[in-house]
């Protein structure tokens, strides 16, 4: 049986989104899976990466009407028959938390949070969440003026992080490395601009996916060896940390968590305390990462979502290595006239 | 001693330690390699030291030095 799964954040540039990770694990999960790339710009990369992504079709900014980011999806399933859809990118999921009935009366499924899940692991909230699942939170302050951050540095202490609302987070040592970084996050992404309490430490991932009825389907831990200058994992190493992978798994029963996540947090060197730094209500951009370690996660959804029988274990070697890298590849001006003109790249082989 | 961490340590024969719960790695000479052989095998600190002797050409007071130096260390990365 073929299976159709359209993906999003296919956009592999410096600031990756999950999209081509998901499509490499689904095809090399050995079910027969025909990908569908939707991007928001002709130039996103995965567009070009045919041998792991079918064909992609351009879609309407999800900030934009309900009614024509549905119409295109009606558009393209017409020629396509979606059986799934994997979001991937934050930007999007509210729009297909909204959404998703309409979808289902159309036959495409979706396993994605609920709004109150999506609230529930907002970073404003991070201490409540912490509570729940027996971690700490390192403590923060919401700031939208240069007053709070003041008022927040005299609260906090020195070295300070000082953090974006969606990306982007600083070390600052003095109240003017502070304010600097504080007006160029504010710039680049707006408010709130998070200050945060500094704690000494390593921060790690964890990967997971709930089933929506408190249960995981697997879940992946990695020490991060690079980041990059926006935050983003490029290199990683497998770990296998009880502490870790047990509140993970209290987060999913928790939250009855449904859908990819990834759990971010801080192991303070001292202590080993584990601080939680983030959930993030998608699939990471590392997500090829466990599935090349025989947790395909990306697989294991769909096949949730088609009902078939999928496996639920973690068991993977740690010591696993991630290498990122960039790589480039040479297409025809005709392969973008074909996206920016019509919309959609064309089929395979034409 | 914390010796179940210990117990979970991957050590190679060239001295590169991978700690599988925190992904630090490290590398000792071969020295270390075998006052951390010796410990895995359950030796204790005199243990260690009577061993590294008749290994070693070095009085027991630079032994217990040395050793204790490297048992420092390897507390200081919880690897202990």
């Amino acid at each position: 049986m073929k299976i159709t799964v359209a993906v999003s954040g296919i956009n592999t540039i410096d600031n990756p989104g999950p999209g081509a990770g998901i499509c490499r694990a689904l095809k090399e999960s050995g079910m027969d899976v025909r990908t569908i790339g939707l991007a928001y710009d002709a130039l996103e990369p995965g567009i070009y990466l045919d041998q792991i992504i079918d064909k992609s079709y351009i879609m309407p900014y999800p900030s934009g009407s309900r009614e024509s980011f549905i119409d295109r999806i009606k558009d393209i399933h017409s020629r396509e028959c979606i059986d799934v859809i994997i979001s991937a990118l934050d930007a999007e999921l509210p729009i297909y938390m909204d959404i998703e009935p309409v979808l289902k009366d159309m036959g495409i499924k979706m396993l994605i949070p609920t709004k109150e899940m999506f609230r529930l692991r907002d970073k404003l909230r991070l201490k409540e969440l912490a509570e729940k699942i027996g971690v700490k939170a390192p403590e923060y302050l919401s700031c939208t003026s240069l007053t709070d951050l003041h008022e927040a540095a005299k609260k906090l202490g020195f070295p300070l992080m000082v953090k974006g609302p969606f990306y982007e987070a600083y070390k600052a040592n003095s109240i003017g490395e502070a304010e600097g970084y504080f007006t160029k996050i504010a710039v680049a992404w707006g408010y709130p601009i998070i200050a945060q309490k500094f704690i000494q430490g390593d921060e790690y991932d964890v990967i997971g996916c709930g089933d929506g009825n408190g249960n995981d389907m697997g879940v992946f831990a990695i020490r991060k060896m690079t980041i990059t200058k926006l935050g983003k994992v490029w290199n990683a190493v497998s770990v296998r940390n009880e502490k870790l992978i047990s509140a993970t798994k209290k987060v999913v029963k928790g939250l009855s968590w449904r859908g990819g996540f990834e759990f971010e947090v801080l192991l303070e060197d001292k202590t080993q305390d584990i601080y939680v730094l983030e959930i993030n209500p998608r699939f990471p951009a590392w997500v090829y990462f466990p599935a090349g370690c025989g947790i395909n996660l990306p697989a294991r959804m769909v096949q949730l979502l088609t009902g078939q029988e999928y496996d639920t274990h973690s068991d993977y070697k740690s010591g696993k290595l991630m290498i990122r890298h960039t790589n480039e590849l040479v297409k025809d001006i005709s392969d973008f006239e074909q996206v920016s003109t019509f919309g959609e790249s064309a089929e395979k082989g034409e | 001693m914390d010796r179940d961490k210990l117990a979970v340590l991957a050590i190679s024969e060239s001295g590169f330690i991978f700690d599988p719960v925190t992904g630090h790695s490290y590398t000792a000479n071969s020295t270390g390699l075998r006052i951390l052989e010796l410990l895995k095998d359950g030796k204790d600190m005199e243990g260690v030291k009577s061993a590294m002797a008749d290994e070693y050409e070095a009085g027991e007071d630079e032994l217990s030095v040395d050793i204790n130096d490297f048992i420092e260390n390897l507390k200081k990365y919880f690897l202990l």
